[in-house]
């Protein structure tokens, strides 16, 4: 007879071992959807019925709660494409921590990716690349993004490259959205910055708490 | 999907068990991703000799601690700024032994990097290679044994692969010959046809080169 206490354990790890694999392929769909420009499907995986939900995008600052969330993603690609338009970011290097509770995980990825804008004087191919930390929390027996923080690492035209090219690693000087809040950390590669480890690798936790928020931005590496 | 007790109370001891194995080895190919994922992000961290937790397992017989943390607080560089070592790891193969305690992965990359020894202004590098190694579980946390970055290509940006190789930045500098017998042993070459090192962990690893320290099942499929 199996005891009580070895089989909740084993079920616990085997729930969490479903949520890593459903997360990645929930984070894979997203991206694909944010690379095809398809805001509604992006939309649809933000925990929208939460007052909580947020976004935060390079410099673009952060967007809190569900009517910011829908803003800031109808700022990002609710324009139609231009033809030779593009952008491909990809999914590497996961680390996920789904918690003891199996309610929330806290997951980074790092994201190599190419694209192309669009002028007066034709296509430009791009570097694009950052990297992504997420808060994902179980609702409803889906997996949502609660919080979603993209960094920028480098923004720069191909030729060029990340020494030459630093004319896109900050935001232009136009009017923050409106519903803006201001940013938590932008720090791109650039010949005078200094790589500090952020977004940091997530930590087994038991649950998530207040002072869970913005883990990813912790400088201490103990 | 969530698994409830229903479905556990459907098995019996012996699939409980079998079940349990199995999903202890995944736990730990999960987990061996996490930690070798945090040790791209230190990579990255141009903080040198921080306080940090450690991620190598330093206490393991044959391991050369003090070497280890000698090489790791050795500045390299003069300036802190401009410098960017960003490894991404893909193509993940990952073989852990039958105790559940012994791990080997080869991970692939294709990385970008930043260079400036003395406030120069940085070279841009594309940087591709791969990471072998092996791991052991120490206090029921997986550590790295031994393992790190093996050269494909470290090259100035605009100049290409097939024409510019850096060498690994060392005090002092290494001379080609030097670099070719260490990170870039098997670095392209485009006068050479390329070795097939490091093979990924094939699913009988364990039982072919059963110690974690024996490196030759990263260059023979089989015995």
């Amino acid at each position: 007879m199996v005891e009580r206490k070895r089989k909740e354990n084993l079920l616990a790890a085997l729930n969490r071992l479903e949520a890593w694999h459903e997360i990645q392929n929930e984070m894979g769909r997203i991206t694909a959807a944010f690379n095809f420009k398809q805001k509604d499907v992006v939309e649809n995986h933000f925990a929208l019925n939460l007052e909580d939900v947020s976004l935060e995008y390079a410099d673009e600052g952060r967007f809190e709660g569900p009517e910011a969330v829908k803003a800031a993603l109808d700022q990002l690609m609710g324009e139609p494409a231009k033809p030779g338009e593009m952008i491909d970011l990809q999914l590497t290097t996961p680390m996920i921590e789904v918690a003891d509770d199996g309610q929330t995980a806290k997951c980074v990825w790092w994201c190599p990716g190419i694209g192309a804008s669009v002028d007066d004087k034709g296509a430009h191919a791009l570097w694009i690349w950052g990297q992504i930390a997420v808060d994902f929390i179980y609702l409803n027996e889906k997996w949502k993004i609660w919080h979603l923080h993209y960094f920028r690492l480098i923004n720069c035209a191909y030729e060029k490259g990340w020494v030459e090219d630093l004319s896109r690693i900050n935001r232009v000087n136009k009017a923050m959205h409106p519903q803006s809040l201001p940013s938590t950390y932008h720090n791109p590669y650039s010949p005078l910055s200094i790589r500090d480890g952020i977004p940091c690798a997530p930590r087994p936790y038991k649950t998530y708490t207040e002072k869970d928020r913005y883990w990813e931005l912790s400088r201490d590496k103990r | 999907m969530r698994w409830t007790m229903e479905d556990l109370d459907l098995l019996d001891e012996k699939e409980i068990h079998q079940l349990e194995k199995r999903v202890d080895r995944l736990m730990s190919v999960w987990q061996i991703q996490n930690l070798r994922g945090n040790a791209a992000v230190f990579h990255d961290d141009q903080h040198i000799g921080e306080q940090r937790r450690e991620l190598n397992a330093l206490n393991y017989p044959g391991v050369d601690a003090e070497g280890i943390l000698e090489f790791r607080r050795k500045p390299v560089v003069d300036s802190l700024e401009g410098n960017m070592l960003i490894h991404p790891l893909t193509t993940p193969v990952v073989e852990v032994d039958e105790s559940n305690t012994k791990a080997r992965g080869v991970w692939w990359s294709l990385g970008i990097e930043g260079l400036s020894i003395s406030r120069e202004i940085p070279t841009a590098i594309i940087s591709v290679g791969m990471v072998p190694g092996a791991h052991v579980k120490v206090d029921g946390e997986w550590k790295i044994l031994w393992g790190a970055w093996q050269r494909t290509a470290k090259n100035e940006y605009h100049a290409g692969w097939v024409e510019s190789m850096i060498p690994t930045n060392t005090r002092p500098p290494l001379t080609p010959e030097q670099d070719r017998q260490g990170f870039g042993r098997y670095a392209y070459q485009k006068d050479r046809v390329r070795k097939a090192v490091p093979l990924p962990p094939e699913s009988d690893t364990w039982n072919n080169f059963p110690d974690e320290w024996d490196q030759n099942w990263m260059t023979k499929a089989h015995l």
